[in-house]
């Protein structure tokens, strides 16, 4: 992988390394990517794709308002103003 | 030109999307819970009522229906976006393939898609405030194909939406949010997120119109992603650049696949259809027809219970009126009645409504009794004469009667009832 | 009779709890397995709860620095529904980041073998297996994706039971990889395991994918071994499986070995569909909304993510890297896509064989290595480690490993497969197998 895409995938995910961890991160990357593209081709590549291990039937929600209980707890963690979560600059 | 829409609008459902917080709230952050905060360990559950109602937006669209739908997550990453993830959706859309039927066009519709909507973002100085209520609503989006092809193809596109929603119960400017694309020359413009119909329609405007000059100008036109700046009235320059390559969209694996088949789908309404059948078949100008049920339900269900009995004419003078001082909710023989008195000759006014509203008799007139009685009373002091005769001669009365609603194009029987009560009195 | 029968009739509260707990803080200080701990706890049954399980009031971590803080204001469903049956909530047990790793050593705190302290736990479930070593009127809610149970339930001498995906609902589990993810129990019998699997599944209305499906228990008298599983396997390891095989053989047991050529592609099928989830369920993290908070709120947007995603260790930044990689538009369908066909593929293959049979082979290759080793080895080396644990996670299918024999004083483990919805039939297993053979543990914190 170029430099320039893995630096372009960097900033796609929000990551900034450091330069031994960007070593160790780049340095095996292509080798796993080309363990991972032993699929292609491979026997069994034409099966429908599976989203789930098992079949999961549909479950829908009954259109009812729940509060939630412990509503208090949920700003706890975070900076707030006026009841507004503060975020970053956009 | 071409434009084409992605319109997104919120569906009037009780609770959110994928938790059952309230979709309607006041307080900053006061209907929210872990699911819509995106909170570590929490999943979506989804709400039947939205997938229903998106399937009869689709529907109602004359999309293709899927027989099951399913969710993708998008990844990008703003403020406003809990998980950094919305869960949209792409192939396993509700549906597409439809169209919109305008007077002279059909608009394609590529793709009905319900998501989520994200949270509300407050700009300040130098940071945001965030207000997790708005997160989570759901939202249904509609992808129209580029078949617009003007402003006013334009608004005549996005009030005949509007309509066919309204009529699904859903109100487009609750919360309308537009991706507008518009290439006047081969270059692709995406104006992203105008807020509420009024800008959409000013941003394609001025963007129509920036694009034109360059043409004009032979300047090229750049392909680019902009932003409509509310205050300036124009179109600006915007350096987002994430594609569908950064999304990269996966499938939700906390969700499963939906069959569409058990949703009630209800019967679409197009307003702009039954318009211009009624006004050809009963009379009337379509286009005043449309202005009275485009968006409202009690009109048509008026006109429809007096089509086929009275002439058109009447009942849209009457439905006017009613519209007009507030009285769509009149029972059906005050209404009849109104007809009536419209149909007699006499113009249904705000006096006229009230004294019906009121269950009072009603002169009726289309110049009012007051004038009438003037003209007879007029007519017998000028010909006493004929007073005398009067029980005499039955002709007279005729006459009188003639005469009057002749010069007063006046309702002949209006005069006669008039013209009774005053001989009484004499 | 497994402990908690034993423990029910006993009926120990309050200072049997309190003198448990300190008990626990003092090994704790040697084997570093323990999260947040309930110190209020007088009564119930103790259970442990892995660290990406959400406990209302007690901080979540999931391992992670960037969830330092998190304290989930709701119960993971498993977790309400041991509470409503009485059991006492003692504390978290440590992991690897976000359940990412064999070893547990991709954290800040490190769990340690209580056979030898300068071994590894296993992982990611490494403290669950730790303290259920350790202790013994208890038992552990895990979680495995890849093999996060039975790998160091093996490594730690214990018995590690991953259900069928979806019987047990994920609510309240901090999402590794969703398709994947199945919380699970260690225990010390089989009877303790179905005592506790038996309140812990079932529908849930907080989680689409858990599902209502009957469980059974149809024993097998044919067992398989895939022949493309044992290569590279340590020479002791495969000792204590041959023996193994005999002593089963001895019980009834016939065995069949089979080749699956496309069973070496679980492995990276398992890894790609892994990350690719798991680079979306991390991209929540930013730094403001719960646990590591950055306040440096005047940074733009961008700026202030990048800053705080900072704080995810090494294996995080490269299984999001790799994960984005493999669901980007331009390569999708080589990878991701791929990958899905190929669980497809894998997960019929197995359901063939498993439909007379139990699959079997030893749990990990080797026995728990100590920390330099496994430190040393490169990323594609470790997730080989899971060659074994990985073919039944990715298809969903119920499996258990269970102590069979010692080496060097290392517990050695072998691990059972079944197919989907028949439980059962894998704690009917260990529970015959239990009367054969005694599992040995080093300490039983709070026998009585």
């Amino acid at each position: 992988m170029k430099d320039s895409e893995f630096d372009r995938l960097l900033e796609i995910c929000r990551l900034r390394l450091e330069p031994s961890e960007r070593e160790r991160i780049k340095g095996d990357i292509d080798e796993i990517i080309g363990y991972f593209g032993t699929l292609e081709g491979a026997e069994g590549a034409k099966a429908e794709p599976s989203y789930h291990p098992i079949k999961v039937p549909e479950k829908l929600r009954e259109d009812k308002v729940v509060p939630f209980e412990n509503s208090d707890l949920l700003l706890k963690g975070t900076k707030t103003h006026r009841f507004y979560v503060i975020g970053p600059d956009v | 030109m071409k434009i084409g829409l992605e319109v997104h609008v919120a569906l009037p459902t009780k609770s959110k999307l994928f938790c059952s917080c309230s979709s309607i709230s006041d307080e900053p952050n006061s209907a929210i819970c872990p699911i819509c905060m995106g909170f570590p360990g929490s999943k979506p559950m989804l709400n039947g009522a939205a997938l229903s109602q998106a399937i009869n937006v689709a529907n109602a669209l004359n999309c293709k229906i899927s027989e099951s739908t399913s969710f993708v997550r998008k990844v990008y990453f703003y403020p406003d976006l809990p998980k950094s993830y919305q869960i949209t959706q792409t192939q396993g859309a509700i549906g597409g393939n439809g169209s919109v039927e305008l007077e002279s066009k059909r608009i394609g519709i590529r793709r009905i898609q319900l998501e989520e909507d994200p949270a509300k973002i407050v700009r300040e100085e130098n940071y945001t405030l965030i207000d997790f209520n708005r997160s989570g609503v759901p939202l249904v989006e509609i992808v129209t194909e580029p078949d617009i092809s003007s402003e006013e193809e334009l608004r005549e596109f996005v009030f005949a939406l509007k309509s066919i929603l309204y009529y699904l119960g859903i109100d487009i400017e609750k919360e309308l949010k537009v991706d507008l694309n518009i290439s006047v020359a081969k270059e692709r413009v995406e104006i992203k997120n105008v807020t509420g119909l009024r800008n959409l329609i000013d941003a394609a405007r001025y963007e129509i119109k920036r694009q034109q000059e360059l043409v004009a100008k032979k300047q090229k036109v750049e392909s680019e992603t902009r932003s409509y700046n509310e205050k300036a009235m124009r179109t600006e320059s915007s350096r987002e650049k994430e594609s569908d390559e950064e999304y990269g969209f996966i499938y939700d694996p906390d969700l499963t696949s939906y069959s569409t088949k058990s949703a009630s789908v209800q019967k679409p309404v197009y307003a702009g259809k039954i318009a211009r059948e009624y006004g050809k078949k009963y009379g009337g100008a379509a286009k005043t027809i449309l202005e009275l049920i485009q968006f409202d339900k009690r009109s048509l269900e008026l006109i429809d219970y007096a089509k086929a009995k009275w002439p058109m004419q009447n009942i849209i003078n009457v439905v006017e009126v009613l519209k007009k001082y507030g009285h769509m909710d009149i029972p059906d023989e005050k209404f009849t009645r109104l007809i009536e008195i419209a149909k007699s000759g006499t113009p249904v006014n705000e006096q006229v409504l009230k004294q019906v509203i009121k269950g009072a008799a009603v002169e009726t007139s289309n110049v009012g009794s007051t004038d009438i009685d003037k003209e007879i009373k007029a007519m017998i002091k000028a010909n006493q004469k004929l007073l005398k005769e009067y029980d005499k001669n039955p002709k007279v009365f005729n006459f009188i009667i003639g005469e009057v609603a002749k010069k007063l194009k006046a309702n002949p029987k209006d005069v006669s009832a008039r013209l009774s009560s005053i001989l009484e009195k004499i | 009779m497994g402990v908690i029968s034993e423990f029910r009739k006993m009926g120990k509260n309050g200072s049997y709890h309190q003198t448990l707990i300190k008990d626990l803080k003092r090994i704790n200080e040697k084997l570093q397995f323990l999260g947040a701990l309930n110190e209020s706890l007088t009564e119930g049954i103790p259970f442990t709860v892995k660290d990406n399980i959400c406990v209302k009031g007690f901080e979540a971590r999931a391992g992670s620095k960037i969830l330092g803080g998190y304290v989930p204001p709701f119960n993971a469903t498993a977790v309400e529904r041991m509470l409503a049956k009485g059991f006492g909530f003692l504390g978290k047990t440590q992991m690897d980041e976000f359940g990412f790793g064999s070893f547990g050593i991709n954290t800040q705190v490190q769990a340690r073998n209580p056979f030898n302290p300068d071994k590894v736990a296993g992982g990611s479930s490494s403290g669950a297996a730790v303290a259920t070593a350790v202790m013994k009127y208890h038992v552990a809610i895990a979680e495995s994706t890849g093999g996060s149970i039975s790998n160091p339930a093996a490594f730690c001498g214990v018995l590690g039971f991953t259900p069928t995906y979806g019987t047990v609902s994920r609510y309240g589990l901090i999402d590794y990889a969703n398709s994947l993810d199945k919380i699970g129990i260690m225990g010390r019998s089989g009877d303790d395991i179905r005592e506790v699997f038996d309140i812990i599944k079932g529908a849930d209305r907080y989680d689409s994918t858990c599902v209502d499906t009957k469980v059974k228990g149809e024993g097998k008298k044919k067992l398989v071994v895939i022949n493309q599983l044992m290569k590279g396997i340590d020479e002791e390891i495969l000792s204590s499986f041959d023996s193994l095989l005999s002593q089963l053989g001895e019980m009834g047991y016939k065995v069949e070995h089979v080749s699956i050529d496309s069973i070496t592609k679980a492995i990276p099928a398992y890894y790609i569909i892994s990350m690719a989830e798991a680079s979306t369920n991390l991209a929540k993290y930013t730094g403001y909304k719960y646990g590591l908070q950055r306040e440096s709120f005047t940074e733009k947007y961008n700026a202030f993510f990048t800053g705080a995603r900072a704080a995810f260790g090494t294996e995080a930044k490269r299984r999001i890297v790799l994960g984005t990689f493999v669901r980007s538009e331009s390569v999708k369908d080589k990878y991701y896509t791929k990958a899905l066909q190929f669980r497809t593929a894998i997960t019929n293959k197995l359901g063939q064989i498993l439909k007379d049979a139990f699959i079997i082979s030893p749990t990990m290759p080797i026995t728990a290595p100590d920390f330099e080793q496994a430190a040393k080895l490169t990323p594609l080396q470790t997730y080989a480690m899971d060659s074994l644990t990985i073919p039944p996670n990715l298809s969903g299918l119920p499996h258990i490993s269970f102590p069979c024999d010692y080496k060097r004083r290392m517990p050695v483990g072998a691990q059972l497969i079944t197919g989907h919805f028949n439980d059962y039939a894998l704690l009917d297993f260990v529970s015959e197998w239990e009367k054969r053979f005694e599992y040995r543990f080093k300490y039983s914190l709070g026998a009585i």
